[in-house]
């Protein structure tokens, strides 16, 4: 039984976990089919962008006037179905500016909020690697004879106690 | 009008005699500590009672004021009313920023003599009265908020009868009641590791003594924050109307800070107990958690960040950034000072082992906190330095933060097979098969359903994998050990692990799958969609002294009527909708009524939104709060007392 289960366990069974994670991850990727109906894209793009006039809500969220014309306009476009949403989203930011968009911009001070984590996590994944260079480098603390003798002759009273 | 000055004076005064209570205690452990004078360092204990004792009058007091309808009082003449029900009239105490500083006030002096009380047989010690000096200081600037710049009892103009009540999404959700005192029980109870740790820097003290400690409030602490946050989820999701749990708002995200960093904390806290190391950063960890709860209410208190939920602005703001500035300045000087105490006597030996990933996992929650406090901070940047207007919402916190969630939860998978000090490839191919399979099989599953797109996909296969993962130790440990199987850090820790899975499968899905529609009905129209039927049977016009609210009666499936409905406040002037959800296992079934509406009209628009799992977002809640209580009853193995890092020496 044992020998059963570790050559379930071997590389040719991880390889087969391995084989069938990827067939259906790529079936599943290839059939992304994105909003099924109209008003699921009109919802999608207005998560896109900001109320002008609200407390740091998006046009999907929020109830005030100022969003129920611009999901007004989404809706139009998406009717008109000439755009895609990455157009719809520039078509809308044209008419009410940039600071409708709910992300910062890829270029100028904006850029620095998209790059700033990933340098972070560069670093941290340096930091990491170097930390563990040097560990291994210097090994771990190993005990003394001292040390050992003092382990052995605790673990001996505790014995004697209990 | 005898009553209502009583009210004012009496509440004053009582958070006047917390000041100064808390400002003797202070002085006086102190003192007591210097000339070790144990009577006065016993005293501590005392002043703790009574600071507790005068913030639980000022709050019983504040409740007299709106229950009584004292309108004397500016505070109950901003969100008192005559016409509010009594649930609501209650809650109403934390519903603006003077009431919600006077719970937290009442929290934190509670959790002060809770210490007090639990470390009574301790008072003699020195770590346990810096402890106690930290938390009367915090005390002290919370009380100085109420008394000063967010005073709850300064007298409002004369003549006033009556008020506008709370803001309305305050008072149509019996949340209201819980989710704000729990999410504060969990954001105020960091201030007791962080009292220890600042007292184990200045004592030097810096063993595994004060982790040991304040683990188990660590724990409840971050239980309560947690339960909060699920619950204010909940309350978005019954409430707004937008269908969704979290918007990524500054004032949400001001309470995800700490849970981040506070649950990094949870894991590293592990390694020192166990190994003696990451001890900088531990104090580091604790610091920035009780750091970022006094960000956090400054961001959103002082009317620097917009938000839907953030109080108007008042004058606490250079106050709390003041006393933020102060707290990391200190921390970071006491750092420094203890600096040759603090290195760690050992080395971790691989990266593949349990403190390599508990390592992994703290770095990739501090760049969850980084991302978020960034996505948070940055509209400011831009207004500062360059006078425009910038938000940043949902797109940039989905985009930055899924990676790292894909990968906390591949990681959730690998690190509770991984062994202490190193694990050979054999081990990870032995252990790890059976929970790999589950991932599969819940892909495979995901697939054949219909579900596309790699990042829910992958959302499912590594949850099933982590679950896999969780459940194998679940096994193992029951096996070994019967019940008690179940409890434990350890074990406890694998049931949070599931909640978490659960959260986020059922957040991937709800994402990604939820379908919506609009439809514009006639009294007596069915449409179909998504496989469920929707009658719509007309309108409803239901009117209260508070608001008139009008509802829309949709049969759903030929079953139970839901209402969803469009309420005008009418003292606020306020129009709100109001959603009504059918709850499944499988999705819910969200309605909202929209645009404008009229009591004659013979048609509506109603929107339908089904999200999948919703329900299974609060059964991870469940599992979350049951795994945090299972993991503060101690394991079968070792005594919770018990340090294992520290020498043989330090134990007898």
């Amino acid at each position: 039984m044992t020998t059963v289960r570790k050559r379930i366990k071997s590389a040719p069974g991880w390889l087969v976990v391995l084989f069938v994670f990827v067939v259906f991850l790529v079936v599943g990727i290839q059939r992304d089919s994105g909003p099924s109906t109209p008003q699921e894209r009109i919802d999608a793009v207005s998560q896109r962008l900001a109320c002008p006039t609200c407390d740091g809500e998006s046009v999907f969220e929020s109830r005030g006037s100022a969003s129920v014309s611009i999901k007004k306009e989404v809706a139009r476009l998406v009717s008109a179905g000439q755009l895609t949403d990455d157009e719809i989203v520039k078509t809308i930011e044209s008419s009410f500016g940039e600071d409708v968009l709910l992300v910062p911009r890829s270029t100028g001070l904006d850029a620095v909020a998209w790059a700033l984590p990933v340098a972070v996590a560069v670093v941290a994944v340096v930091g990491l690697v170097i930390v563990f260079r040097r560990w291994r480098r210097e090994g771990s603390v190993h005990a003394s004879v001292d040390d050992e003798r003092i382990v052995f002759e605790a673990m001996r009273e505790a014995q004697r106690d209990s | 009008m005898l009553g209502a000055s009583l009210n004012a004076a009496v509440g004053r005064g009582a958070i006047l005699l917390g000041l100064l209570v808390c400002l003797f205690g202070i002085g006086i452990t102190i003192a007591g500590i210097r000339q070790g004078n144990l009577k006065a360092l016993r005293s501590s204990a005392y002043y703790a009672y009574a600071a507790f004792g005068a913030a639980l009058l000022a709050f019983v007091i504040m409740e007299r004021a709106i229950i009584t309808r004292d309108f004397s009082l500016a505070y109950v003449q901003q969100v008192g009313s005559r016409d509010t029900p009594a649930l609501y009239n209650f809650a109403a105490l934390w519903s603006a920023l003077e009431g919600s500083l006077l719970m937290w006030v009442l929290i934190l002096t509670g959790f002060t003599a809770a210490v007090a009380r639990k470390f009574r047989s301790r008072r003699d010690d020195v770590l346990l009265g810096w402890a106690m000096v930290v938390m009367f200081v915090v005390s002290l600037f919370f009380f100085l908020l109420t008394f000063g710049p967010a005073n709850p009892f300064a007298v409002g103009p004369t003549g006033v009868t009556d008020g506008p009540g709370p803001n309305p999404l305050l008072q149509n959700h019996i949340l209201v009641m819980f989710h704000p005192p729990i999410l504060y029980l969990g954001y105020v109870g960091f201030t007791v590791p962080f009292a220890f740790a600042v007292a184990a820097l200045i004592t030097g003290r810096l063993g595994e003594g004060w982790l040991l400690e304040t683990r188990r409030w660590t724990l409840y602490s971050w239980g309560f924050l947690t339960l909060g946050i699920i619950l204010g989820g909940w309350w978005s999701y019954e409430v707004l109307g937008w269908s969704g749990v979290w918007a990524w708002d500054p004032v949400e995200n001001a309470s995800f800070l700490p849970w981040l960093t506070g649950t990094a904390y949870l894991h590293s806290v592990l390694v020192q107990e166990r190994r003696g190391m990451l001890r900088v950063w531990n104090l580091s960890l604790v610091i920035a958690t009780f750091s970022l709860t006094i960000l956090g209410t400054f961001l959103t208190r002082s009317g620097v960040i917009n938000s839907v939920h953030a109080f108007s602005e008042g004058q606490v703001g250079p106050w709390l950034l003041v006393f933020f500035s102060i707290i990391v300045i200190a921390a970071v000087l006491l750092i420094g000072w203890r600096g040759d105490r603090l290195r760690s006597p050992g080395s971790i030996d691989s990266p593949i082992s349990r403190e390599g990933a508990f390592l992994a996992n703290n770095v990739l929650f501090s760049l969850f906190a980084f991302v978020v406090l960034l996505g948070t901070v940055f509209p400011l940047v831009v207004e500062a330095l360059q006078d425009r207007r910038l938000v940043v919402g949902q797109p940039f916190f989905d985009r930055m933060t899924k990676p790292i969630g894909l990968t906390m939860l591949f990681l959730m998978a690998i690190a509770p097979v991984l062994p202490w000090r190193k694990a050979s490839g054999e081990i990870l191919r032995d252990r790890l098969f059976w929970p790999a399979c589950l991932g599969v099989a819940a892909l495979a599953y995901a697939v054949i359903i219909g579900n596309d797109g790699w990042a829910p996909l992958l959302a499912f296969a590594l949850g099933g994998f982590a679950a896999g993962s969780a459940l194998r130790q679940v096994a193992l440990a029951t096996r070994r050990q019967g019940w008690r199987g179940f409890v434990g850090r350890a074990n406890g820790g694998m049931i949070v692990h599931l909640g978490v899975i659960v959260i986020s499968v059922a957040l991937a899905s709800s994402g990604a799958y939820t379908r919506s529609q609009e439809f514009v009905m006639e009294v007596g129209d069915t449409v179909e969609f998504s496989g469920h039927t929707f009658t719509f049977e007309g309108l409803v016009l239901e009117s209260d002294p508070v608001k008139s609210s009008l509802k829309a009666q949709v049969r759903i499936d030929g079953g139970p009527v839901y209402e969803p409905a469009r309420s005008k406040y009418i003292k606020q002037g306020m129009d709100i909708g109001t959603p009504s959800v059918k709850t499944g296992f499988r999705h819910d079934l969200y309605l909202t009524l929209e645009g404008n509406v009229r009591p004659d009209d013979t048609e509506a628009r109603i929107k339908v939104f089904v999200k999948p799992l919703i329900l299974w977002l609060w059964i991870g809640g469940g599992l979350l709060g049951l795994g945090t209580v299972l993991s503060a009853f101690p394991g079968k193995r070792r005594r919770p007392e018990a340090p294992v890092s520290e020498g043989l020496e330090a134990r007898v």
